[in-house]
């Protein structure tokens, strides 16, 4: 109850990801007004994208450990669903607790043996192992191999999600869920340390703290996130397949991350935002200019995607948080 | 009972052909600053590794307290009581000198895998951070990042760090290296009222302060200790005036 209130402080604090949770809690009313619900599905999507990606960033942006395999935790949830589905297990909250379990299982040894490698090296052991789960996944021909398998939505015993509106708050109550988790976690005493080691492992070392320790323990909770965003995501899709472990999907967390800025909890979900009106608007954009390109929006995507990078110097939320310093700064003056 | 803090049994280590310590004995009290002074390349920054751990010796004893430590990484050293200051200044640059103090002090009183306690309003460790800051007169920075104090100011800083864990065996590597004068007597000073609380190992290439500061002196030269003992005895050993200190004309 007190880690309740505290963590309301806390969201007080960032008003940033306070205005995007409302502002998805708020957005299916928009939609039922103007009467697209399309929409709703495209927010859904984010939401779940931005989950993974905030799951990622607590090891990316705040331990400083760039894990290329993180989709694989995505994938694992998602078939946590499919698999139990299969052998007839129908709650929902069991499939959130097993993704969130063989999640945190398979983190904790891919972390323990990843973790001792530094720089390039880890990306390429995370990278391999997420590319041994996929063709896993890929030859597991029960399941579908290659083709996937479909999936039902589940039932979540008091709630079933016939209605598509109680999947989005469901997924909605997740993220927040996940957010205030996070923000607890890097305030507290755990997350300073992790962040210390980011900053300077040798010298945490020096303090008499095994770094390697709080990096597994990280990992593990990033790779729990992530499963839970996929448990959701096959909720969602009503179907899985490997592909949704592509390597290309790791990529594309990284890439929302960064587009959010890394050193800030609402930077994945400003991302995955911008990311997702990009996919959704820059083909358009393009056919309208050069009708044969327009599968190729990420020929534009690349040099905007450097140019945050560039100038803003930690991401989109950056901009943000300079703008909400000067107006808190004019507000002491004043 | 024996006031002998840290003893080394004749410890050897080459990288190849290169010897860096060559089969060196030496011992620091409780209360006592040990300096080991000697040219570059003598292997004074390697041995102080070998008894934090990031390096291993070939062959030879490490005992703290007693107790050997050959085998035990450098953290688990710095819980059984090692405390290191680093030659280049080895800060969290990203956080302010107040973190920097609370985040030892949250690693001295351990309870570390709290996922959900605050860590940067903690009254008890911010009255902590605030102790070891005042130990070494830095509590006028506290706000400020570690990476825009002065490079005199860090070096304090990278005492503070040292000694934040409340070290038996205080390693100092160099704490001076880079200071201006004023900041040298400054932090000489500081190092000479920690004294008593610690054994405390010293390696400085000012040679004031290992004249002021210490009660022995092992002089090295490449990897052998050519000379050991107080500092007159050091001041008036003819090898060592010739091998290190010059001849003073």
């Amino acid at each position: 109850m007190q880690a309740l209130k505290r963590s309301l402080e806390i969201l007080k604090s960032s008003p940033a990801l306070f205005i995007l949770l409302l502002g998805f809690g708020l957005f299916p009313i928009y939609t039922s007004l103007v009467d697209l619900p399309f929409w709703n599905d495209v927010s859904m999507r984010i939401m779940l994208l931005g989950m993974a990606a905030l799951g990622l960033n607590l090891v990316l942006g705040f331990g400083g450990m760039v894990s290329f395999g993180h989709a694989a935790f995505i994938g694992i949830g998602a078939y946590s669903v499919g698999i139990s589905q299969f052998y007839g297990i129908d709650n929902g909250w069991l499939h959130i607790l097993f993704a969130l379990l063989f999640c945190a299982a398979i983190g904790l040894v891919i972390g323990f043996l990843a973790l001792r490698t530094k720089g390039i090296y880890f990306i390429m052991i995370t990278l391999a192992f997420a590319q041994m789960l996929y063709f896993f996944f890929v030859s597991l021909e029960v399941f579908g191999g290659d083709d996937g398998m479909g999936v039902d939505r589940a039932e979540f015993l008091i709630i079933d999600l016939w209605d598509p509106l109680r999947l989005y708050y469901l997924i909605w109550m997740a993220l927040f869920a996940v957010c205030l988790l996070l923000l607890l976690i890097i305030n507290s005493r755990f997350g300073v340390i992790l962040q210390g080691i980011k900053d300077n492992e040798s010298r945490i070392e020096a303090m008499g703290l095994s770094a390697l320790r709080f990096k597994i323990i990280a990992y593990v909770l990033s790779a729990a996130v992530c499963g839970l965003a996929g448990a959701l995501f096959a909720n969602w899709q009503e179907y899985v397949s490997p592909d949704i472990m592509h390597w290309s999907r790791s990529g594309e967390l990284m890439i929302v991350i960064v587009l959010g800025g890394l050193s800030y909890i609402a930077g994945p979900l400003i991302g995955a935002i911008v990311f997702f009106l990009l996919e959704e608007f820059l083909p358009e954009f393009l056919y309208f200019i050069a009708p044969d390109y327009s599968e190729n929006w990420m020929i534009i995507f690349g040099p905007m995607l450097i140019a945050v990078v560039l100038f803003t110097k930690g991401g989109l939320m950056a901009i943000f948080d300079q703008l909400h310093r000067r107006i808190t700064r004019r507000q002491d003056t004043t | 009972m024996t006031k002998v803090s840290l003893e080394l049994k004749d410890i050897s280590k080459s990288y190849g052909a290169l010897r860096a310590s060559h089969k060196l004995c030496l011992s620091v009290n409780k209360g006592e600053i040990h300096a080991l002074i000697g040219p570059n390349g003598a292997g004074k920054t390697t041995l102080i590794k070998q008894i934090y751990g990031s390096e291993q010796p070939d062959s030879g004893q490490i005992l703290l307290n007693g107790e050997l430590i050959n085998n035990t990484s450098p953290s688990v050293r710095v819980r059984k009581g090692i405390g290191r200051s680093f030659q280049i200044s080895n800060v969290l640059l990203g956080f302010t000198v107040l973190q920097n103090a609370l985040i030892a002090e949250l690693a001295r009183k351990g309870k570390v895998f709290r996922f959900f306690s605050p860590a940067f309003s903690d009254p008890s460790l911010l009255t902590g951070a605030s102790d070891i800051l005042g130990k070494v007169g830095l509590l006028h920075q506290s706000e400020k990042l570690a990476a825009e104090i002065s490079h005199g100011e860090r070096r304090l800083l990278e005492l503070a760090l040292a000694i934040a864990t409340n070290p038996q065996l205080l390693l100092l590597d160099e704490p001076l290296a880079g200071a201006g004068a004023e900041e040298s007597r400054h932090i000489t000073s500081i190092i000479e009222t920690l004294k008593s609380q610690h054994a405390t190992l010293l390696i400085e290439h000012d040679m004031d302060a290992v004249f002021k500061l210490a009660d022995r002196i092992t002089v090295l030269v490449e990897g052998k200790t050519i000379a050991s003992g107080t500092p007159d005895e050091i001041s008036n050993n003819s090898v060592v005036r010739n091998a290190y200190l010059g001849d003073g004309d």
